[in-house]
């Protein structure tokens, strides 16, 4: 993560918080996006059967996503250590999968508003059966940043090219 | 006291050198013995996707004591497409598989690691695949009897299973 990438989250913090307070739950993450900054709403379809969406989520959230992740960044005049911890969550019911994703800087970056337990919110995906082979998805994501965050998960939900994302990118 | 541009210049020699001495190996960072018949056969496959940066793998091997201890027993850098490792068999070890990128125009660099316990059952042979591409990475571990070319997938377990499963003896 770079200064980009802190101003972005920075960014991020104060348009979702509206410069007062931060969602501390999903359920205020997904109704905080619509209006925010830099975030957005992407809802799509996949070819695939809910139940086989609901477990790539159960078992690539946890594997891949509940990391620390140290990145360093350094230039002649300055020398810049960020700590990151990412959160999964992953909840499943029989009609919907929802993966939340926070994030809490253990080090590097200055917090501007009230955490929630386990760090800000940065994604939160829904899946829900349409018919027996199509799923649609509701990506609750920032619309600057964590690319490679919010491909993993597109590529957890269509199945294809599934891996972990390098989160220090 | 000393001139703050002084001081400034030592600093960012002072972490020019651990930083350097990181990079090299220096740090508590061991070569793995690797002297016991090989059984686990790791294939590599590593693209940053840009020449302006550089992606390195390695695993780290740990010998899990009773309590779940972990026992530092040496790194092995995944420099080559193939290489073999001997791990000891009937007693758990811990791999930890790094990634670790660095971007020589921004001067950033960060790591990436994926963990599993695993206990390696005599004469059975361990294919792991270790792929980094498009900031993606995924690690995966079949388990075999020699000569056969099926074998099941070994799913990654965790340190806290260790520790859980300790816990109720």
């Amino acid at each position: 993560m770079n200064r980009y990438h802190v101003f972005i989250m920075f960014l991020s913090v104060l348009a979702l918080s509206g410069c007062v307070s931060h969602p501390q739950t999903a359920e205020e993450f997904r109704k905080a996006v619509p209006a925010a900054f830099s975030a957005k709403v992407e809802t799509f379809e996949v070819n695939r059967p809910f139940r086989q969406v609901a477990r790539t989520f159960q078992k690539m959230g946890p594997n891949c996503l509940a990391k620390t992740i140290k990145t360093t960044s350094q230039t002649n005049m300055s020398h810049q250590v960020i700590v990151t911890t990412y959160k999964p969550t992953v909840v499943v019911t029989g009609k919907k999968a929802e993966l939340h994703v926070q994030q809490h800087h253990e080090q590097g970056v200055l917090n501007v508003s009230k955490e929630p337990d386990g760090g800000y919110y940065i994604l939160v995906a829904d899946a829900q059966p349409i018919t027996q082979t199509k799923t649609r998805i509701d990506l609750y994501r920032p619309s600057m940043g964590n690319g490679v965050l919010i491909q993993a998960v597109k590529n957890w939900a269509t199945g294809e090219n599934i891996g972990c994302p390098d989160l220090t990118k | 006291m000393g001139n703050p541009l002084d001081i400034g210049r030592i600093a960012f020699i002072v972490l020019s050198i651990c930083t350097a001495s990181l990079l090299a190996g220096c740090f508590g960072s061991k070569t793995y013995p690797n002297m016991l018949d090989k059984n686990l056969h790791v294939h590599t496959a590593t693209d940053s996707g840009s020449w302006f940066s550089r992606v390195h793998a390695a695993v780290d091997i740990h010998r899990v004591g009773e309590d779940c201890a972990l026992d530092y027993e040496g790194t092995v850098q995944l420099a080559d497409p193939k290489i073999d490792i001997g791990i000891p068999p009937l007693r758990w070890n811990y791999l930890v598989f790094v990634f670790g990128s660095s971007s020589f125009f921004a001067n950033r660099s960060g790591t990436i690691t994926y963990e599993t316990l695993l206990k390696a059952r005599p004469n059975y042979h361990y294919e792991v695949a270790v792929r980094y591409k498009d900031d993606m990475y995924h690690v995966g571990i079949r388990e075999t009897l020699p000569n056969q070319s099926t074998g099941r997938e070994i799913e990654p377990l965790e340190l806290s299973a260790c520790r859980s499963s300790s816990g109720r003896k």
